[in-house]
């Protein structure tokens, strides 16, 4: 505070600091300037509305999947129920609308493989096409796999600004029971570093996060799968934390009946 | 000495004559007494001890109808088999231990009472709050459980603390079995045993001889000059004579009665035991005491009504908030989980602690000065003290016999009667002084005990009666040298005191080589004296005793027994070398020589004079507004008179008798309203009806109590109380205890007390001086400004920890901070400051303030709650959303975005929750900024805390009047808030349970400025209410 006030007021002598009778100010500051200050506007003032001031407390990014089950993490499918997954059909139709061509019209093809900085004020946002999901885009199979039996589901990393993996980015998922076999998109959970750094909200604008999708084959007979992803490949992001059990990782569980 | 002690037994018996008659006729009036006493709060024991007081006749009947009603014989005692089976029947010769509450309820009480239960209630909802979350969702947190394991652990701690405060100055009284004699010689069989006292049975046979205490209620059968001390039943330590003969109606008065564990000093006596146990005077005057009810203490009351406005905020506030929970949709259970926050956030939980804590520091404080508290609240009680009810032997008066005043050569000169006097001033040049001196020195049997040769006149210890000792001393302070001088004049022949002549001769050689002559010496009661002289001295020339000098005698004479002293006449006589030779036996049979025509020397009066320092104290009670009356069993002539010289009774007052003396009316021509003062004997007292009492008490400002029984005592402080006035009584006697235990604090002398009395009272006075007691109350006054003080300073943050669940459940926004974190407050970093602000000194002198009234000013008004919760305490919430918000914001949640969160913000299963500026955090990732949202608030409201207890020095002083510095306590409180907000943050914050994180430095400084407002708004409500006494502003601001 005090630091504040004496770059305020540098050439005042103590006295005026206190109170300077010309400009009616007290401690360097009109009275409107301290009503100001009481109602909190410095705050806004002193923060920037690109960046946060800190990000210590989101050093690594969370992986979150959508569809997001209601309870728990259990997505639960019968087939010949349609009701019973309807919602997640919806949810991820919903989600994905943003990354639909006609969405993207603003957004350039970047060069694969090495991160996209950029120095202007106004951010460009690469280009994530859908078709990267190829089964899972919804394109050809606007059930993403329910009415089959064999249903998509879309992890993403959550976005933090300035964020610059590390190596080779991908997600790996692995299912407990043998009768069930995982296909991730792209090829192996891959995530382009193009997408990132992330310059946040205001300044880039039509941003998209890179998605993986992930298709659960249930074997005739297999009914369960539990699922872990993990991100991988790249030493600053890590997928160990003892207490945030979504840093980096997500198990869930998949359901089938018939 | 005991001429002049006759001379008051006169007086004595002449008052007890009239009383025998009142007793008489107070018979009819006693049964309409009696129904009104059961009307008030007294017990049925209560009238049926007072009635066996009555019903006691074993000193009226004759020896032989004594031996037939406990089937004895005097001579050859019960035989055993006849005491084994009255023992049967009685029971042990033993008091019941004094009824204390066992130590278990006592313990229990400390536990359940005032605040403890607030916080019982707030455990009870904890785990309430914590099942109901549990059966929603199994993985809740566990705050709400360790929050109510932590009430109960804090419910605990004070109460243990309470209690073993209480037990440390309970323990310092002796118990009653103290008093208890072990051993007594008895015949039984006819034969003399010494069997323990408790196996005594009525009918025993026992002898007593001095230094021994008496073991049961006997009936004197024959006595060899047997005196005892009945102080610890009566509390007046004057020796009394015990003989064979019936003297007196009241068995407390007549001298043929010993009572249970009273002392003889001297002689030995034959008695045959009446009473034993509980059904001894002494058993049943302390059961009396048991039976007494007693008040709740005043601040017991003001907690309680403390208690009551927290909870009705706490309360209130909860079902208001329940409701709007229920219509903003919130699930039924959620609301319920609301009304149980707010209700705890309100709970100030290390209050109990720091009121306690300050009550007992001040206590010690008391210590020192010589008030030893027993009840911790008594602390407070002594400082509402609005009437003190004092004896005056040993409290007001230093308890032994002084030479007042002397009169020789027709002028009355004044004796210095300080405690510490080394020189007497008055005029010594007159050749009549120095016969005076002779006679002094000489006509007294009094010695000073062995072995004291370097110990100060005033303080050596003498042997002999209370007249003969002052005399010694009163010798002792004018020559070094009283026992050579007694040496060089060798006693010849004496006659000690007997109740037939009053007086005391002696017969000394003399040390004048030249004069062979003896010297007769006597002094005795002054009218007995003047009979037997026909001379006077007058500047040492004998003169004819003729009519002017009769006058001026008289006249000197009833001046000093205005002044309540007692009077002793001296006179001599050298006898005629012819007629008694040095070889001449006198013969005190026979009296062969003169006992009339002696030349009159001087007059000696004396009293039991005022301690030095009590007319101060007296001052100072009158102008803190407190009455002080006085009770004694004296004589109203000498009570009057010690009234007047310690100031009870002021200068320029009049009672009835001096104003009907004045304008020369009869008294009941005066109109009373006149009168400020009065003096009131037990006799009259006796004769009034509560109502007439009442009046009294009401119209009078200066009131002395004389010859008193302790019954009395007990309606007197009975009928102040109906003035709702906060009554301190001082007393000694085991008869004062249920006085003690009636009134809003007892008070006991430590050195003259019984344990009885000290059993009974709420507070021991180490040194038994009455200006203990007003320094005590000084003490009591500033104790409750400060805890005002302490309690403004701890309300104050309840609103910023209730502001927070306000806000949390109408705008949605994440919990600003947790209950760990408001428990840390409460109990961690506000409970040294709130103990300091007990170590404020007065604001401006206390003691020239009216006592409070007990209905009018409270402890918690409404100005110090509106003020704490809504100025303050608001500001403060301010303060701490400002840093609460900081925090989230330089995080990434800009306020705006935080407004009706909470959904998402709580669901764990959201992983992605977007901030303003577009990055996701998974759920615990939040967690984490909350808890350091939790820490920012926790830092915000202690550092406004440190201004909210600068602030609190001071009610109405600016604090620079008040020193920023002069409480040293203050800033070692400020040091240990921050000390452990800094451990708690950095030290602690790896451990998830607390839910602190570690803060980054700029953010301890974010509230500063509030903190500074916060100090300069309390300057500015200071000075109007300063400068504008009686204003608005001063009617709502001042609390």
């Amino acid at each position: 505070m005090s630091k504040e006030e004496k770059k305020l007021n540098p050439e005042d002598n103590w006295r005026n600091f206190i109170y300077n009778p010309l400009t009616s100010e007290v401690l360097g500051r009109t009275a409107e300037s301290w009503g100001e200050y009481g109602a909190g506007r410095r705050l806004g003032q002193t923060l920037s509305d690109e960046t946060p001031k800190y990000q210590d407390l989101i050093a690594s990014p969370g992986l979150s999947i959508i569809p997001k089950p209601m309870n728990a993490l259990e997505i639960f499918v019968n087939i010949s129920e349609k009701t019973s997954y309807e919602h997640y059909v919806t949810a991820l139709g919903h989600f994905l609308k943003k990354y639909e061509d006609s969405m993207q019209e603003k957004n350039i093809e970047c060069e694969s493989g090495i991160f996209f900085e950029q120095k202007s004020r106004s951010k460009l946002a690469c280009k994530f096409s859908l078709k990267i999901l190829q089964v899972c885009s919804g394109l050809n199979d606007s059930s993403y796999g329910f009415d089959e039996g064999s249903p998509c589901v879309i992890l993403k990393m959550n976005r933090i600004i300035g964020l610059k993996p590390e190596g080779n980015p991908s997600i790996q998922c692995h299912v407990k029971e043998e009768r069930v076999n995982l296909v991730t998109f792209p090829d192996a959970g891959k995530i382009d570093l193009m997408y990132f750094p992330y310059y946040g909200k205001k300044a880039h604008k039509n941003y998209l996060q890179p998605l993986v999708a992930l298709k659960v084959n249930f074997q005739p007979g297999s009914e369960e799968a539990s699922i872990e992803c993990k991100v991988e490949g790249s030493p600053n992001l890590k997928n160990q934390d003892e207490r945030d059990k979504f840093l980096g990782r997500i198990a869930f569980k998949v359901t089938l009946a018939h | 000495m005991d001429q002049e002690k006759s001379e008051i037994c006169n007086i004595k018996v002449n008052g007890t004559n009239f009383e025998k008659v009142d007793n008489e006729m107070a018979k009819k009036d006693d049964s309409k007494e009696k129904k009104k006493l059961s009307k008030r709060t007294l017990k049925k024991e209560h009238q049926k001890e007072l009635k066996k007081d009555l019903d006691l006749n074993d000193h009226k009947i004759s020896t032989k109808e004594l031996e037939e009603k406990y089937g004895t014989s005097i001579i050859q005692g019960l035989t055993s088999t006849r005491a084994a089976e009255v023992l049967a029947r009685d029971g042990l010769n033993v008091l019941t231990p004094f009824k204390d509450t066992p130590k278990i309820i006592k313990f229990f009480k400390q536990m359940v009472g005032g605040f403890s239960s607030l916080l019982w209630a707030g455990a009870i909802l904890c785990f309430i709050a914590y099942v109901i979350e549990f059966s929603k969702d199994n993985s809740v947190s566990m705050d709400n459980l360790y929050l109510g394991v932590v009430l109960i652990i804090v419910v605990i701690l004070t109460g243990m603390f309470a209690y073993y405060q209480e037990a440390k100055s309970t323990n310092i009284i002796a118990s009653f079995s103290k008093m208890i004699p072990r051993k007594a010689l008895v015949i039984r069989d006819g034969e003399k045993r010494e069997i323990p006292a408790e196996e005594l049975v009525v009918g025993d046979i026992v002898e007593i001889k001095g230094g021994d205490q008496i073991p049961a209620d006997i009936r004197i059968l024959d006595s060899q000059g047997c005196k005892v001390d009945n102080s610890s039943l009566t509390g007046e330590s004057e020796p009394q004579t015990r003989s064979c003969h019936f003297t007196h109606e009241n068995p407390l008065e007549t001298k043929n009665i010993g009572f249970y564990s009273t002392t003889c000093l001297e002689g030995t006596a034959t008695g045959i035991v009446i009473n034993t146990g509980d059904r001894t005077i002494i058993g049943r005057i302390a059961s009396l005491a048991s039976s007494v009810g007693q008040e709740k203490t005043p601040i017991a009351i003001e907690i309680e009504h403390f208690v009551h406005i927290v909870a009705g905020v706490a309360v209130s506030i909860g079902i208001v908030f329940f409701i709007i929970a229920i219509c903003m949709k919130y699930r039924v259970l959620d609301a319920v989980v609301f009304l149980i926050g707010i209700i705890l956030a309100n709970v100030p939980e290390g209050l109990v602690a720091a009121v306690t804590v300050s009550l007992s520091l001040t206590a010690k404080r008391m210590a020192k000065k010589n008030c030893l508290v027993k009840n911790l609240e008594a602390v407070e009680t002594l400082g509402s003290t609005s009437i003190i009810c004092s004896d005056k032997t040993g409290t007001l008066t230093q308890n032994r016999m002084t030479v007042a005043h002397l009169w020789f050569d027709n002028q009355i000169y004044r004796a210095d009667t300080s405690e510490d006097q080394k020189a007497q001033s008055f005029d010594q040049s007159s050749a009549t002084w120095a016969s005076l001196f002779n006679i002094v020195t000489l006509c007294n049997r009094a010695e000073f005990g062995a072995g004291q040769e370097n110990v100060s006149i005033m303080k050596k210890i003498v042997i002999g009666d209370a007249s003969e000792t002052a005399l010694l001393k009163f010798s002792g302070i004018i020559t070094d040298d009283v026992i050579g001088k007694r040496k060089r004049n060798p006693k010849v022949a004496e006659i000690p005191f007997n109740s037939v002549n009053k007086f005391q001769l002696s017969i000394h050689e003399t040390d004048d080589p030249n004069d062979k002559r003896f010297l007769l010496v006597m002094k005795g009661a002054p009218e007995r004296i003047l009979e037997k002289c026909s001379t006077i001295m007058i500047n040492g020339q004998e003169q004819p005793l003729d009519e002017s000098a009769r006058e001026a005698f008289q006249t000197a004479y009833m001046e000093l027994g205005g002044l309540g002293e007692r009077v002793l006449g001296f006179c001599h006589l050298y006898l005629p070398e012819d007629e008694f030779p040095d070889t001449y036996s006198f013969d005190i049979e026979t009296m062969n020589f003169p006992t009339s025509d002696l030349c009159f020397v001087g007059l000696i009066s004396l009293i039991d004079p005022p301690r030095s320092t009590v007319p101060d104290a007296v001052i100072k009670c009158r102008s803190a507004g407190i009455k002080v009356i006085m009770v004694t069993g004296d004589h109203p002539i000498t009570a009057k008179a010690i009234a007047r010289s310690v100031g009870i009774i002021s200068a320029n007052s009049e009672t009835v008798e001096d104003i009907a003396k004045r304008l020369k009316i009869p008294v009941e021509q005066v109109n009373k309203r006149e009168a400020k003062a009065a003096v009131v004997s037990g006799m009259e007292l006796k004769e009034m009806s509560p109502e007439q009492l009442d009046e009294l008490l009401k119209n009078h400002s200066e009131i002395v109590f004389a010859r008193t029984s302790p019954q009395q005592k007990l309606i007197i402080v009975e009928g102040c109380q109906r003035q709702d006035a906060i009554v301190a009584v001082t007393g000694d006697g085991v008869n004062d205890s249920p006085a003690l235990k009636k009134a809003n604090i007892g008070i006991a002398m430590g050195f003259a007390g019984s344990d009885a009395a000290k059993n009974a009272a709420d507070m021991v006075l180490l040194d038994d001086n009455f200006s203990s007691i007003v320094t005590g109350i000084e003490e009591g006054r500033l104790i409750f400004d400060n805890m005002k003080k302490i309690i403004a300073f701890t309300l104050t943050k309840n609103i910023a920890e209730l502001c927070p669940f306000l806000i949390f459940i109408i705008a949605g926004v994440p919990l600003p901070i947790g209950t760990i974190a408001i428990l840390f407050i409460d109990l961690g970093t506000d409970v040294i400051p709130s103990i300091a602000l007990a170590y404020e000194k007065a604001e401006s002198d206390i003691m020239n303030r009216k006592p409070r009234h007990k209905k009018k000013d409270r402890l918690v008004n409404h100005q110090l709650a509106l003020y704490s919760y809504l100025q303050i305490g608001i500001l403060q919430s301010v303060g701490g959303f400002f840093a609460y918000f900081t925090v989230y914001a330089v995080q990434g949640f800009r306020p705006e975005r935080l407004l009706y969160l909470r959904p998402f913000w709580e669901d764990n299963t959201f992983n992605d929750l977007e901030d303003s500026y577009g990055q996701e955090w998974t759920k615990y990732q939040r967690k984490y900024l909350e808890w350091t949202g939790y820490t920012a608030y926790f830092v915000a409201v202690m550092v406004q805390q440190i201004a909210d207890v600068i602030i609190r020095k001071t009610r109405i002083n600016s604090i620079f009047q008040q020193g920023l510095f002069r409480n040293k306590y203050i800033w070692v409180g400020i040091a240990s808030q921050i000390i452990i907000a800094v451990i708690l943050s950095c030290g602690l914050g790896s451990i998830t349970a607390l839910n602190f994180t570690t803060l980054r430095i700029q953010y301890w400084f974010v509230a500063v400025p509030y903190a500074i407002i916060i100090w300069l708004y309390d300057e500015f409500r200071k000075l109007l209410v300063r400068q504008y006494p009686g204003s608005w502003w001063d009617n709502n601001m001042y609390y």
